[in-house]
């Protein structure tokens, strides 16, 4: 059963006099524990596709199914609901609240969510960062704080991960660790996940991949 | 809340500067309002302390009581409506000294009242021909209960029967006079300067008849010193208003990235707002009740010589302007936090 679908989906950009035709009518599916990958040059939309993905933006023409449902047309705060319920966000250079201890991170969704909440602290020593859980931010690695963001996407248990180029500030070996625990985690949970990503190194540890080029997005074989 | 009590345990520096900031700015607004409540006082406090509401003056007097005369067919036209409600005042301002010393004199102003009219102080009883009650203010020029002083004018002694309260007009003190004690002083005592009512009178034909504050207004030096230090007020609540909207602004200018992010993961709106005020509420709070702390230990140690007075309604209410004045400087940064897009979080383009 697919968590995410969509279909025909067009996003315009005005530019100036002109539109900008940034997506030019994508269909795209993922089902429960996938993991899938989208590649492409900077500038296809890639970035534009997740936010459509992801209810932080509205497409021009065509349909958003999450869980079966049409989320394209919702208003402001059912999207926000949705962000804080349904879907977990990774970002590129993790977003980490700086004044939030690493535990904190993670209770604060907890708190503003009515979800029944999970043991948040477990989930970080799963990820290794046991010994953390009082630190600040600014006091982690790039790959600890990539890992806490991985935590925090997935403590609200949504159906659906998305990830914009979450290695992109991770040298490859770390980038590396992160994209697995994002599979074993999407594997394990059975949850289903979309990666926005340039490194074909970690192409082997997704399930599916698209290529998004002049605005049209194509499955590849892997 | 959860947001606001964390940011400001770990950015305690920055924000402690924001409330030293906060506290300066009101202490020095409390600061001088407390000095021209004090000014006011010893300007007018002779008059705004009585139950008098109302002034019957002569007509083109101009509200100043020096250039008004009544005389005693005026009186009775009063009396005879009035009865207990209305007394003759007349006010001179004159100079004293001590009995034998010439060269050092003070300047003072008599009333000349009915020690059984309300314009009484309480504390005034029935005395001798040669003793009178003063004001608490001449305590700091060196004369205490018993001393006699002389009216450097007549050359006539009075010697003083006890205090009063600190009451004042135009900045010197008060010795009340009956009408047989001021006859030996005033060249001219069968008129009098004022009738002093009770009652709210508005009108009465062939006088000016004036409301007890138009008659402090027009105590000279009165009406300039208050307005020059209300319009100092003034601009110091304008002043403010912009330095905290700056401060403000810019502090949360900084944080606009992860005020994305946090609406990104679903944080409403309205729970950012709330987080902003109740920083910015709880920043001005305290610094407002450290400045009250430290405006009622100034008051304390004030000299006689600089009159400082805040009554707790005037406290209280400069503090609670100034909790409005916060926050209207924090609604910049609301309309800011509005309308970040949370689209600003993805795709790393910060
Ligand atoms: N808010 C916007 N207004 C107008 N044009 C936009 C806006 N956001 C993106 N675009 C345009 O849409 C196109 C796709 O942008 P997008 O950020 O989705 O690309 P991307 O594939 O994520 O690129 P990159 O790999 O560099 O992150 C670009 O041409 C960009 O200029
Ligand atoms: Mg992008």
């Amino acid at each position: 059963m697919s968590v995410l679908e969509l279909k025909n989906i067009i996003k315009n950009y005005p530019d100036g006099e002109n539109v900008n035709e940034v997506l030019k009518d994508i269909s795209f599916q993922v089902k429960k524990g996938e993991f899938a990958a989208i590649m492409g040059p900077s500038g296809a939309g890639k970035s534009t596709l997740l936010t459509i993905m992801g209810a932080l933006l509205s497409p021009s023409s065509g349909t958003v199914l999450l869980n079966n449902q049409d989320i394209s047309h919702f208003s402001k705060n059912q999207q926000i609901q949705l962000r804080l319920n349904e879907i977990g966000f990774i970002f590129q250079n993790s977003d980490l609240i700086p004044y939030l201890k690493i535990s904190e991170q993670l209770q604060f969704i907890q708190k503003i969510s009515d979800k029944k909440p999970t043991d948040a602290i477990a989930i970080l020593k799963q990820l290794g960062l046991g010994h953390r859980l009082n630190s600040y931010p600014n006091a982690l690695s790039g790959g600890e704080k990539q890992r806490v963001a991985i935590a925090r996407a997935f403590i609200n248990q949504p159906d659906l991960i998305l990830a914009d180029e979450p290695t992109a500030s991770l040298d490859s070996k770390r980038g590396r660790e992160v994209v697995q625990i994002i599979q074993e985690t999407v594997h394990q949970q059975n949850k289903a996940a979309v990666m926005v990503t340039h490194d074909e190194r970690i192409l082997d540890l997704v399930d599916s991949i698209w290529q998004i080029e002049d605005g049209k997005l194509k499955k590849v074989n892997k | 809340m959860y947001l606001t009590l964390r940011e400001l345990r770990h950015d305690k520096w920055k924000f402690s500067a924001l409330g030293l900031i906060i506290f300066l700015i009101v202490f020095l607004v409390l600061f001088i309002t407390g000095l021209a409540n004090g000014l006011a006082n010893d300007s007018g406090s002779a008059i705004k302390d009585t139950p008098a509401e109302t002034f019957v003056l002569q007509k083109g007097s101009q509200a100043r009581l020096n250039r008004s005369k009544l005389t005693e067919q005026d009186w009775q036209n009063f009396q005879n409506k009035y009865h207990n409600d209305v007394t003759k005042l007349s006010v001179a301002q004159m100079t004293i000294q001590k009995q034998n010393n010439a060269s050092k004199k003070t300047d003072i102003a008599y009333f000349v009242i009915n020690q059984d009219s309300f314009l009484a102080p309480k504390s005034i009883k029935k005395t001798d021909s040669n003793q009178v009650y003063v004001s608490r203010k001449l305590e700091s020029d060196g004369y205490k209960v018993g001393d006699s002083f002389k009216d450097s004018n007549s050359g006539k002694t009075f010697k003083i029967a006890g205090f009063t309260n600190t009451e004042s007009y135009s900045h010197s003190p008060v010795i009340y006079l009956n009408n047989r004690q001021a006859k030996n002083i005033l060249p001219d005592s069968n008129s009098f300067n004022a009738i002093a009512v009770k009652k709210n009178l508005t009108k009465k034909s062939g006088y000016q008849v004036i409301s007890k504050q138009t008659l402090i207004n027009n105590i000279p030096g009165y009406s300039a010193e208050q307005s020059s230090l209300y319009l100092m007020i003034g601009f110091l609540y304008l002043i403010s208003l912009f330095v905290l909207a700056v401060f403000f602004y810019i502090i949360n200018l900084q944080k606009i990235s992860d005020f994305g992010t946090l609406k990104a993961l679903g944080t409403k709106t309205g729970y950012l707002v709330r987080h902003i005020l109740t920083e910015m509420g709880l920043l001005s709070v305290s610094g407002i009740l450290v400045s009250f702390l430290v405006t009622y230990l100034i008051k304390l140690k004030m000299p006689a010589s600089m009159p400082f007075s805040l009554s707790l309604t005037t406290l209280l209410g400069t503090g609670l302007l100034f909790l409005i004045i916060a926050l209207l400087s924090a609604l910049l940064s609301l309309i800011k936090v509005v309308k970040i897009d949370p689209i600003n979080a993805i795709g790393g383009n910060n």
